[in-house]
């Protein structure tokens, strides 16, 4: 299958282009040239909030050629009626996968990003060259919840979104999570994508298994390649557990790497430690 | 065939023995509402009491009493009315009993709603009105059920609920969210061809075409009435001439609370505790912007973002809800809460009625704290003095402007043709 392109577009840093995807159309931004490294966004992310890679992606594409679909429903990528569990956002990345003729690349996942690139090594090593997970949801830790993302992003007294900040930022009052999630109506644009972001996400994470797979931890044994985990050292929303556990669990992982100062959304709140430690990686 | 306006006596079964500070303390008074706040000793008989008042609505000369759904919250305590149902069933003998509604994407299965629903009409001797939700945002947090699927697993369950009671059995159903292998329930609904079907919403256009073209009965839920009731009303009637069907009063419902009193001072004054209670404490989290409101919102994205896109552009984060009215004039204003003596319950009743159009009148008498005495008293000055008049000129106007829709003898509960 090809990857038939329906729209082009110039944008900053990146190139936007809308693919069929089984007859499903799929946005996918591409940066950066080289070998091609599979970017899967997450809330705080490309997509999930902005149209347009961020400082971070920009530093990324200096190690290979990024490829980053937006996730079924969010930004110009179709609903796909038949997701209703992890499971199915795998096979829809599949097919994405089969359409931009990626038979192996660099894989890396944020947040929800990242527990969709884990579920896809898993089942596909021969896919992954290399792994890098970014305070990546999907595993079951005992007594270490995941955060209810639904229930913060519920605005308090009036449009407050202080829940929703504290969830994913390292500090509610920073100036920078007050951009990007501001109080009160925001960027109507930006608003819909976070709706839609939350949209995509309860298919696989309102419900019992929150953003977990029980199942996955017996399944990482199967991804040799190198890999590397990525955490903030005050994520509230995906608790530092996680990524000891993945760094146990993935065979190849060269450690876990805590950034400091850093929420949930340690890509936007320090995309330069960040990118260094991934493009370091990938070097 | 001429029939009067519908006056039916809702029941929200709150709790009513929070304490002073309950607003200043608790965020919300839904899902996370802590429930050490139960009080087992003052809660002593409180189920019986409620009970008691709709039995009393009964003997009074309502048309029937409405219960609804609802979990973990001081709102209303009737997580499952079907069992308040039950106890109505025995102890009343002529009104209708309207359970508004089920939420059924919160049962796991929908074949165990039909089968309650037909016990029930079995047990009230065809008194049952079937009402059917699809259950607000916060009913989806304490059922951990993604409202995103919600509408759909919806009327799937619609559907086969609606099959189950009129296609004989055993059938197999072949749906996305509930397949069965057998279909078969006994017993089968007293009524024919089954027990009348309510279903609530807002103005959801998708949600006013499903319910026009099965041919049920609608209830909007919406908590201020005046212009955009009528203009809900307008709309609905539109879309049931667009499939065929032509409106009629008795087709459509809407929810308002009412306090009369012996003069309208002394209305205000004893409905004052019970009603503030409700505004303050009951509606936190639901319809109140202090703390966090549940029902709607990026959390709970069951509408398509298009949808989501036209609310951001036409609505004010901070524009006030039911439940932040501050002052009698703020309340008076969203016309969902009339208190007053039985002449000014009256006149404002019976401009809402001719306004509306809607034949059901679902009224909440008993307020938040409100004790038990004076929602009696309040119950019996209305329907002594204030129900035989809308009664009298409902019937008169009903028949000037709907004689020809109102043949059919079902059509007074909105019953499927």
């Amino acid at each position: 299958m090809s990857a038939r392109s329906t729209m082009e577009t110039a944008r900053a840093g990146a190139t936007a282009r809308v693919i069929d995807v089984c007859g499903r159309k799929v946005e996918v931004l591409e940066s950066g040239s080289g070998a091609p490294l599979v970017y899967l966004h997450g809330f705080m992310d490309v997509h999930g909030l902005k149209p347009d890679v961020m400082a971070f992606h920009e530093k990324l594409a200096t190690a290979g050629r990024v490829i980053a679909p937006a996730h079924p429903g969010v930004g110009r990528t179709d609903e796909n009626p038949d997701i209703v569990a992890i499971e199915d956002v795998v096979f829809h990345y599949l097919e994405v996968l089969d359409a931009l003729e990626l038979k192996r690349f660099d894989l890396i996942g944020h947040g929800v990003g990242g527990w969709i690139a884990a579920e896809l090594a898993a089942r596909h090593p021969e896919k992954v060259a290399r792994l890098v997970l970014i305070d990546a949801m999907g595993l079951f830790v005992p007594g270490q919840p995941t955060g209810d993302i639904f229930m913060m992003a519920q605005p308090s007294d009036g449009g407050s979104n202080v829940s929703l900040r504290e969830l994913l930022f390292r500090n509610p009052r920073d100036a920078l999570a007050n951009q990007l999630v501001p109080d009160g109506r925001g960027d109507i644009d930006e608003e819909l994508r976070r709706y839609q972001m939350l949209r995509f996400a309860s298919w696989v994470g309102f419900k019992p298994p929150y953003f977990y797979n029980r199942a996955l931890t017996n399944r990482l044994h199967r991804i040799a390649a190198p890999a590397l985990v990525v955490w903030g050292d005050k994520d509230r929303m995906v608790p530092i557990a996680h990524g000891k556990r993945y760094a146990e669990l993935l065979p190849g992982c060269m450690g876990l790497k805590i950034v400091k100062d850093a929420g949930h959304s340690v890509i936007a709140e320090q995309p330069d430690a960040v990118a260094a430690l991934v493009t370091e990686f990938l070097a | 065939m001429s029939l009067p306006v519908q006056l039916y006596c809702w029941h929200f079964m709150a709790y009513p023995y929070l304490s002073k500070d309950f607003d200043e303390t608790q965020e919300t008074g839904w899902v996370t509402v802590p429930n050490s706040l139960w009080d087992r000793t003052k809660a002593r008989g409180l189920y019986q009491e409620y009970i008691d008042q709709l039995a009393y609505g009964d003997r009074l000369g309502f048309d029937g009493m409405v219960l609804n759904e609802h979990h973990q919250n001081i709102y209303g305590l009737m997580p499952s009315p079907n069992l308040i149902a039950a106890a109505l069933t025995q102890a009343t003998t002529r009104g209708k009993i309207v359970v508004l509604g089920n939420l059924l994407p919160l049962h796991l299965n929908p074949l165990r709603v039909a089968e309650e629903y037909a016990m029930l009409d079995n047990m009230s001797n065809g008194r049952i009105i079937a009402g059917l939700a699809p259950g607000a945002g916060a009913e989806t947090f304490n059922y951990d059920i993604p409202s995103v699927a919600t509408r759909e697993q919806f009327w799937e369950a619609v559907d086969l609920i609606a099959r189950a009671w009129t296609e004989d059995g055993p059938f197999a159903h072949e749906g996305k969210w509930y397949p069965l292998r057998y279909v078969n329930p006994w017993p089968k609904p007293m009524q024919t061809p089954h027990p009348p079907i309510w279903i609530p919403g807002s103005r959801s256009k998708s949600t006013l075409v499903n319910v026009a073209k099965r041919g049920y009965a609608f209830f909007l839920s919406s908590r201020s009435h005046g212009e955009e009731t009528a203009k809900s009303q307008r709309e609905f009637a539109q879309i049931i001439e667009s499939v065929g069907d032509k409106y009629q009063p008795f087709r459509m419902g809407i929810l308002l609370s009412v306090y009369v009193g012996e003069t309208d001072r002394q209305a205000k004054e004893e409905a004052r505790e019970g009603i503030w209670y409700f505004l303050k404490n009951c509606l936190k989290g639901h319809l109140r912007r202090t703390g966090r409101q549940l029902t709607f919102g990026p959390g709970v994205p069951y509408i398509a973002p298009k949808d989501f896109r036209a609310f951001l552009e036409h609505s004010k984060p901070n524009s006030k809800l039911l439940g932040d009215a501050d002052s009698w004039e703020e309340l008076e204003k969203s016309n969902s809460i009339v208190i007053g003596d039985s002449e000014t319950v009256y006149r404002r009743l019976s401009k809402l009625i001719e306004e509306s159009q809607c034949g059901n009148l679902l009224i909440q008498f008993h307020m938040g704290n409100m004790p038990q005495d004076i929602v009696r008293k309040s119950m019996k000055r209305f329907m002594e003095n204030v129900a035989p008049r809308l009664r009298e000129e409902s019937k008169v106007m009903y028949a000037e402007r709907y004689s020809r829709e109102l043949e059919n003898p079902r059509a007074v509960v909105g019953a499927a043709r």
